[in-house]
């Protein structure tokens, strides 16, 4: 890292948090990144259980780090993160950054995932996972999406699936994510892409239990996912 | 006479019927009720006179009436399915935006929870 990311850049930084039935695993999640001096703007995607209530828990304890909003149906990751995007701007944040709050993403990697807007370098930022942590289940449905993002968006990224990005208010501004589902993460990539945004991948650790591993890219999602950017790219 | 020639007919007048009350309503445009009727209308002549789909049919190259009658229906229920998947993903943005909307306006502070 050349770049020494102060606690003043930090203190501009926002994250991002959609949260769908986390109740049992976002508090240490949140919790470390208050601790670490960031910012959240926490999206409860009209979770049936307490994640609610466990995320004011939180707030308790740092009332100015977090903001809460609560969708009040369950309409999916993207939309979440969607809402999140949105209400972060009234915040004037100078970074935003997204990341999952089921604990797969660690707040450790967030410096590292800033640092190259903060000095610079890019305006947008993806956490790639590297392949050979990933289970091997998931390894062949990534592969699989990074050539259909490929193939579909015309970009060549490492992880098209991940859930961890950060991207400078500018260039928020200038991207139009539409995705309800877990399209989000290739059409964040096209978007970036599309619109000319400097971007950089940067290495993150992932941690993968049994409880994270029955979420995100399965086949069946990844079907889904390919149908979605057939019909994006088909109709829009 | 055979039964669907009864029966057939029966059913697309009481559904011509239904189509205007939804129209009357205001729930079915006018276009809409016109070509609903003209699709009724023509399923009225087939069931009666099943030997007049073979005019329509040899317009298509098709060989047989009913293959006709067929053919056109399973078009009609594959634009049914088109129309109706679109009315759905329009719906579907639009419950987005307003969930969006109220969650966006309605950020949930401390003081809330401690009304409740």
């Amino acid at each position: 890292m050349d770049y020494k990311v102060t606690a003043e850049d930090k203190n501009a930084t926002y994250v991002v948090l959609p949260a769908y039935n986390e109740e049992t695993r976002i508090q240490p999640v949140i919790e470390a990144i208050a601790e670490k001096g960031y910012n959240m703007v926490i999206i409860n995607d009209g979770s049936s259980d307490n994640t609610l209530d466990v995320i004011l828990e939180s707030k308790r304890k740092y009332p100015n780090r977090i903001h809460l909003y609560s969708l009040i149906l369950n309409r999916g990751v993207g939309v979440a993160t969607q809402t999140g995007f949105e209400a972060v701007l009234k915040f004037n944040p100078k970074y935003v950054v997204s990341m999952d709050s089921d604990g797969q993403h660690s707040a450790d990697d967030l410096e590292a995932v800033i640092e190259p807007l903060v000095s610079g370098r890019a305006q947008a930022v993806i956490g790639v996972r590297p392949l050979k942590d990933m289970p091997k289940s998931r390894n062949f449905a990534n592969a699989v999406m990074n050539f259909l993002t490929k193939i579909f968006y015309g970009v060549d990224v490492s992880d098209s699936q991940t859930g961890f990005r950060a991207i400078t208010f500018d260039a928020l501004n200038k991207i139009t994510i539409n995705a309800r589902g877990y399209l989000i993460s290739s059409e964040f990539i096209r978007e970036v892409n599309d619109n000319d945004i400097p971007f950089e991948e940067v290495t993150i650790q992932t941690i993968y239990t049994p409880e994270t591993q029955s979420k995100g890219t399965n086949s069946k999602v990844a079907l889904k996912i390919l149908f979605q950017m057939m019909k994006h790219k088909l109709f829009d | 006479m055979l039964i669907y020639s009864i029966l057939f007919p029966i059913l697309a007048i009481i559904a011509i019927i239904v189509f205007f009350f939804r129209f009357r309503s205001g729930k079915l445009s006018l276009s809409s009720f016109f070509i609903w009727s003209i699709i009724w209308i023509f399923v009225i002549i087939f069931s009666i006179f099943p030997d007049s789909s073979m005019v329509f049919a040899r317009v298509f190259g098709i060989t047989r009436g009913l293959d006709f009658i067929i053919i056109t229906a399973v078009v009609l229920l594959f634009y049914l399915g088109v129309k109706l998947y679109y009315k759905l993903d329009k719906l579907e943005d639009d419950v987005n935006k307003i969930v969006k909307e109220v969650a966006i306006s309605n950020e949930i502070s401390l003081d809330d929870e401690e009304e409740k």
